[in-house]
């Protein structure tokens, strides 16, 4: 099992390299990658740089170029994968068909991963992507239960990869439009899901409030753990209740699960989180390291949630759809 | 391990402290950021169009506050009254602490915020664009100290060494033991 860590930042980078990630994804500072944050993310000479730390520490690279590509402005798009590809990145993670088209055909050598923003989750669209473009991995939506990824894995031919651990996308990435009804912004076109310059925090004596392009999303207690105000963990009322509709303001853990997705099939686990720091990223990934390689040595994965509890958003975690129960 | 996040707040007596006693530190932090960036101009450019922005940075167990423009050679740090945060256009509170635990990168800010230990207003982009150059900047007290070579590694081994001391000693609670409503 291949270990898959966020770095938002060079030092970051680092830290995942030295924590034990196998691989660490990266995009550069701009709107060519789904992290568009201020601040974040790699100029070519940083990633060129990061690159040459990462082969240097047995570790590989991959470079998300994963919003999809504007009207005429396609090129700039094509030429974020080429200039990934000069600065030695070891694979592409893309889901726009034109982006994916020009590194088949321009850089056939180079492995190309499917971005979970492709939202590929059939063996039928799979399929198609491995016969048009070649890739070599797909990213899965955070939607599918072990037993639908094992079945999806006997279907189809090239390599899966699955996120375990960090914030929890509960909608069919490169779908979702939550984002852009509230901001008009969305990480699809833009490269952020509830853009922080839509974001309001407001103190008072009750606690505080969240906003999202003035819409209030959750208020939060003095003292009780808060959140990212995204939309599908806000807390609505409908019909004569209130609740968080969409999803509970929770963390993905699926770090008990490492052994069952290694059984369905899944040839690398994902860490999210390319907007969290490197202590966050160190510790997590060093975590994940032991219970991965005590997984691939036979037993079973080593108890992380408590270990990991404090740094998830909201202070909770779980299993997300990988361990569907009604309700 | 960061999951063990435990808050450390300074006596109460502290906040009565004079501000006035502290003003000089405004000049010096000034000096110290513009010799920094002369060093390493590249720390800066992370911040964007954020680098003109004026931070509020709020201590809340002590007496002042300071106001941050973050802008390379032209960095400007003040001492300021907490009333002047009311105006800010972006405000980060917490226990000193925690926030220069922020700074030489022991502490994870997302973890302080989801617990409440750190809180924010204001422009959150700001906010964030700072939280990243801080990360990247990987800044030891020695980089503001203006130190190199062994005298740099003394200075850095005391100050975050007296600061985790600091911080065990004035403990204040678990965090993570906190109830929710």
């Amino acid at each position: 099992m291949e270990l898959v860590c966020p770095a938002g930042t060079p030092a970051t980078l680092r830290a995942a390299v030295e924590a034990g990630a196998d691989a660490v994804y990266c995009g550069f500072r701009d709107d060519t990658n789904a992290r568009n944050f201020p601040g974040l993310n790699f100029s070519p000479a940083e990633l060129a740089e990061g690159v040459r730390f990462a082969h240097g520490h047995g570790a590989r690279v991959l470079v998300a170029i994963n919003t999809f590509a504007r009207v005429g402005e396609i090129d700039r798009w094509r030429q974020a994968v080429d200039t990934a590809v000069r600065c030695g990145a070891d694979a592409v993670i893309a889901a726009d068909l034109a982006v994916l088209d020009h590194m088949a055909r321009a850089h056939p050598d180079v492995r190309l991963h499917l971005s979970v923003q492709a939202a590929a989750a059939t063996p039928e669209a799979i399929a198609f992507y491995a016969d048009a473009f070649g890739i070599h991995r797909v990213v899965l939506p955070r939607v599918l239960s072990v037993q639908e990824i094992a079945a999806l894995n006997r279907a189809i031919e090239v390599e899966t990869e699955v996120f375990v651990f960090g914030g929890l996308c509960v909608m069919t990435e490169g779908r979702c439009y939550l984002s852009s009804y509230a901001t008009g912004k969305s990480p699809n076109l833009n490269g952020v899901c509830s853009p922080p310059e839509f974001v309001d925090y407001s103190e008072s004596a009750q606690g505080t409030t969240a906003r999202l392009g003035g819409f209030t999303i959750d208020r939060y207690a003095p003292g009780a753990p808060a959140g990212y105000p995204t939309l599908c963990k806000g807390l609505f009322k409908a019909g004569g209740q209130t609740s968080h509709l969409f999803e509970d303001p929770v963390s993905l853990n699926a770090g008990s699960m490492l052994a069952a997705l290694k059984a369905a099939g899944v040839t690398a686990m994902k860490i999210e989180g390319r907007q969290r720091g490197k202590g966050y990223v160190g510790d997590v990934v060093r975590a994940f390291r032991r219970a991965v390689d005590a997984v691939e040595a036979g037993g079973e994965a080593i108890e992380i949630d408590r270990l990991l509890a404090a740094q998830s958003e909201g202070g909770r975690q779980t299993t997300g759809a990988y361990k569907k129960t009604w309700r | 391990m960061a999951a063990e996040i435990v808050e450390a707040r300074l006596p109460g007596i502290v906040r009565l402290l004079p501000p006035l006693a502290f003003l000089p530190a405004g000049p010096l932090l000034t000096g110290a950021l513009r010799a920094l960036a002369r060093r390493k101009p590249g720390i800066f450019d992370r911040l964007g169009e954020f680098s003109r922005e004026r931070f509020f940075i709020d201590p809340t167990d002590l007496g002042f506050a300071f106001t941050i423009v973050p802008d390379g050679e032209r960095s400007l740090v003040r001492v300021v009254g907490k009333e002047d945060g009311a105006n800010a256009p972006v405000v980060v509170r917490g226990p000193i602490l925690m926030l220069l635990g922020l700074l030489d990168g022991t502490m994870d800010g997302d973890a302080l915020f989801f617990r409440r230990i750190v809180t924010i207003s204001g422009r959150t982009e700001a906010v964030l664009a700072l939280r990243n150059t801080i990360e990247d900047a990987e800044l030891k007290p020695a980089d503001l100290l203006g130190l190199t070579g062994a005298l740099a590694r003394i200075a850095d081994s005391g100050i975050l060494g007296g600061l985790d001391a600091a911080r065990r000693i004035l403990a204040v609670q678990p965090a993570a033991s906190r109830q929710e409503p």
